[in-house]
């Protein structure tokens, strides 16, 4: 009997040293649990000085100009003049002029009073007439909401049709105020898109838009959507347009982000297989070139970024997308990330994986 | 195949319903005396009630043996001293085609004619006979294409089609009765199982659990089942009778063409669809038209009436003549399709008989606006009858359309009603725009999801339609109030309104241009009501 207590107790020993390591494992986890890889990831990426998720602007692809955040924010305010004088200081620099007139026009979209105002005051400013075309358009897109044609209600198209119709004059009008500004024709293509404009009437637009600026990068963005296969076109006519469109444009005219786009548009795959073939590689080079060479303050340069950044990783460069991401953190509403429902999150889930391959990287080397 | 073997092909074909109701039954019965001997309990009474609930519809199909009488179509009955030349025409188109000519003729305001027989014996004895005969018929077709109809019909009696034809109708009705009660008995049976699971859904929603997808897919089926086991001998049943009821109407066209020529029988052909549509139509925009305003049109043209939109539309008609339709018959109708009847009647060698009886087939009648008038009084419900007639087509046009404008209740006048407390009145509508108040009053109109969340401008551009047409209405509502509007009354076209001021004037600068500015200004992102004020009457033309 004694014996049988002896082997009994002699086995008990370890067990009972299992379950107690076992409760302090448990009790330890409970009170301060081991970081998982997304935490790590995310403190790396702090540690380097990047944002979180609910810090990133999801307005803007970038930060503004300060005379421009101020101008925008006193027309918020009902005061138009700011905002017109930043448009005549632009004067002909085609690029930026359409991104004010867009940024104005969102405003006017929402509420017009000022605008109204602006017109009222200065009768047939060109400026004006633009802003007020622009902005008729994006009431049009505001109409019809950004669900796909199946969840958009018939009173939603009847509204979207009328306005962009209406639109078209205001363009026309804007158009013969300021004859030289090509602003009036970018708005044109979003209309072409809402109207599905025939290829052939595209094409006669086109002519006239790029007779006025020949390498406008909002111009090539919005007709690189028109010739999408979603919209009025197929993926050989937006790869066509969006290579021809690089290969023409000088160095420093970010037209090297059409590629890209046209391929992210049509991308359906789940590998990265696509994003790999020697072509996407040697587009990727191309924008780094093109982002290198480009004017530092072009108002869209960031977006080029964006995609670079996406496209660096997918590559397994992540080096230099980190550089990217380094850039551009602070504001995601760019391609790829603008169309999630959840854009800073997915931008940061991205940007943190970069992080965190980058130290891993670093470690084994070093 | 011969008439007597047609019929006891029917005959066989019937018995086989009843066989196959017994055999169920004897199914049901066999599984019941199973499950009583070998099982117990409470499964033993479940089997029990199943095989009752099944049995009763099989049981029911059986014993209701007769066929639901047709009842007669409201019409006028016309004698031989009232109307000979149609008497004698019938008659001697029966004689043509072989027959005995009807007892009785029937005027009815269908675009339909037909020939019954109230069989006797199960069909072993002949019965009364009568032809019906709608009056839209005899104004749309000329009398050549009549007598190619009426030739068609007695076609029929000449192959004994009608007489046996009871035997096939019986069964065809009584299967189908079967299917249908089954079926019914399975939709109650979903029905009442999803308001079971709605329920409970409801309360898992109560209790913050997701709700349960509602499911009724198998409630049901036993029923389902049944009606399965039916349906398959029907089609069995159709696919025997159905190609001789084809193969008979064939027979009946080539009859047709054979006495009335076959010209005028591919031409009646191509006509009866197009009056079928323009009748429906004529009945919908202008014949009822003043229904709303309690009017009636003057007595004959209720039915008179059509022959005018014909002649009018005749260019239309024309077009919708050479096109024949092309839908595939439904799979139990017992006619082929129109169009391949029209090719086989074409394709018979010419018999060199056109141009025969060109003149409209309600010249026949003795005293066409008389019998117009009599249709009225016999088809039309006693309560339209005791409304007033106007005047003309124009009169019952602006009484109807003036009607239709004072009881109309647009969501605007809703709107401004809840919104100011008060009726809602155009010169209480103005008042509240001038006040730059539109926009809030279109807050209280009936707003869709998206409508409902907008703001600023793309609200505006939501309600902008509705409030515009709903305001042309209150506008043109003022004008009628006043008698100041007209319409335009045509056969061809849609009433077109005529305001005050309309003259030759082209469509660019006439009252009508102007009212839509006007309209447009008022309801605009600023609204201003001085255009339209101006045009209305002085009454309410200031605040």
């Amino acid at each position: 009997m004694t014996v049988l207590f002896w082997i009994l107790g002699i086995l008990a020993v370890p067990t009972a040293i299992f379950v107690l390591w076992l409760a302090w494992v448990f009790l330890k986890e409970l009170f301060s649990p081991t970081p998982d890889d997304d935490t790590k990831a995310a403190q790396a990426a702090a540690e380097l000085g990047l944002l979180p998720a609910e810090r990133q602007n999801t307005e803007l692809a970038a930060p503004l100009p300060k005379e421009w955040a101020t101008a925008l924010a006193a027309v918020r305010g009902g005061d138009w003049v700011p905002g017109a004088e930043v448009l005549t200081a632009i004067g002909r620099d085609w690029d930026r002029r359409s991104a004010f007139t867009a940024l104005l026009a969102e405003i006017a979209a929402e509420e017009d009073t000022w605008l109204l105002a602006w017109e009222a005051a200065r009768r047939d400013d060109p400026d004006a007439a633009g802003v007020r075309a622009r902005s008729t358009v994006y009431l049009a897109w505001e109409i019809r909401g950004g669900k796909r044609a199946q969840y958009t209600t018939r009173e939603q198209f009847d509204g979207f049709h009328r306005t962009l119709t209406a639109a078209r004059e205001e363009i026309a009008k804007a158009a013969a105020l300021n004859p030289d500004d090509p602003t009036p024709f970018v708005a044109e293509i979003w209309v072409a898109l809402g109207l599905g404009y025939p290829n052939a009437e595209m094409d006669k637009l086109w002519a006239e838009l790029t007779s006025r600026a020949p390498h406008h990068y909002e111009a090539h963005y919005a007709a690189l959507q028109y010739w999408c296969a979603k919209w009025r076109g197929s993926q050989r006519l937006a790869v066509e347009f969006a290579e021809r469109a690089a290969a023409d444009a000088p160095l420093g005219s970010l037209l090297t982000a059409l590629p890209l786009i046209a391929h992210f548009e049509h991308d359906e795959s789940d590998t990265t297989a696509a994003d790999n073939t020697p072509e996407m590689v040697a587009r990727v080079d191309a924008a780094l070139r093109d982002a290198a060479a480009a004017d530092p303050s072009h108002p869209r340069l960031p977006e080029l970024r964006h995609l670079l950044a996406f496209y660096l990783h997918l590559q397994d460069r992540n080096e230099a997308a980190l550089e990217q991401f380094k850039l551009v953190d602070g504001h995601v509403n760019a391609l790829p990330w603008r169309y999630r429902n959840d854009p800073a999150g997915y931008f940061c889930q991205v940007r943190d994986t970069v992080v965190q391959a980058v130290a891993e990287a670093t470690a084994a080397n070093g | 195949m011969g008439a007597t073997l047609r019929a006891l092909r029917a005959l066989v074909l019937l018995l086989g319903f009843y066989l196959l109701s017994l055999v169920l039954l004897a199914a049901l019965a066999g599984l019941d005396v199973l499950v009583f001997s070998w099982g117990h309990g409470p499964l033993t009474l479940k089997v029990g009630i199943i095989t009752v609930l099944l049995g009763i519809p099989v049981v029911r199909g059986m014993l209701m043996l007769r066929t639901p009488k047709g009842e007669e179509p409201p019409g006028i009955p016309v004698t031989d001293a009232e109307e000979p030349r149609l008497w004698a025409l019938v008659r001697e188109l029966a004689a043509a085609a072989g027959t005995r000519a009807p007892d009785r003729i029937l005027l009815t305001g269908e675009v339909n004619a037909s020939v019954s027989e109230n069989p006797r014996l199960l069909g072993l004895l002949p019965g009364r006979r009568r032809l019906t005969l709608g009056v839209p018929l005899l104004i749309g077709l000329t009398e050549a294409q009549l007598r190619s109809v009426l030739a068609h019909e007695f076609g029929h009696f000449t192959g004994g089609d009608t007489r046996l034809s009871a035997l096939v109708v019986r069964g065809r009705v009584q299967i189908g009765r079967v299917i249908g009660q089954f079926h019914a008995a399975a939709d109650e049976k979903v029905a009442a199982d999803r308001a079971r699971q709605e329920r409970a859904s409801a309360k898992r929603v109560a209790k913050g659990k997701k709700a349960k997808q509602i499911d009724t897919t198998g409630v049901g089926a036993t029923y389902r089942t049944m009606a399965r086991i039916y349906t398959a001998y029907g089609r069995l049943y159709l696919r025997a009778s159905l190609s001789t009821a084809r193969g008979q109407e064939y027979a009946a066209d080539l009859a047709a063409a054979r006495i009335a020529g076959r010209d005028a029988t591919a031409s009646a052909l191509r006509e009866i669809p197009v009056l079928s549509t323009s009748h429906d139509f004529y009945v919908d925009s202008y014949a009822t038209l003043g229904l709303q305003a309690r009017l009636l049109p003057p007595r004959g043209e209720f039915f008179g009436g059509f022959g005018r939109l014909l002649t009018a539309r005749e260019p239309e008609l024309a077009g919708l003549r050479s096109e024949l339709p092309e839908e595939p018959a439904g799979a139990y109708d017992s006619h082929p399709p129109i169009a391949d009847r029209v090719r086989r009647i074409e394709a018979l060698p010419a018999d060199g008989r056109t141009g025969e009886a060109t003149g409209a087939a309600l010249a026949l009648l003795s005293d066409p606006a008389r019998t117009l008038g009599a249709l009225e009084d016999s088809v039309l419900l006693d309560e339209l009858l005791t409304y007033p007639r106007a005047a003309g087509w124009q009169e019952l046009l602006d009484a109807s359309m003036a009607a239709g404008l004072s009881s109309a209740r647009t969501p605007l006048h809703h709107a401004l009603a809840t919104y100011t407390g008060k009726p809602a009145t155009l010169s209480t509508l103005l008042d509240v725009i001038d006040d730059g108040r539109l926009w809030r009053l279109a807050e209280q109109l009936p707003l869709t999801e998206e409508a409902a969340a907008a703001k600023g401008r793309v609200f505006r551009e939501f309600v902008r339609p509705a409030l515009h047409r709903s305001l042309r209405t209150m506008v043109l509502a003022e004008f009628s109030s006043r008698s100041l509007l007209h319409w335009e009354f045509s056969w061809t076209r849609p009433a077109s309104v005529r305001l005050p001021g309309w003259g030759s004037e082209t469509d660019d600068d006439g009252p009508e241009t102007a009212l839509e500015g006007a309209l447009e200004a008022a309801v605009a992102d600023h609204p201003d009501t001085e255009r339209l004020r101006a045009l209305l009457p002085p009454a309410i033309q200031t605040a």
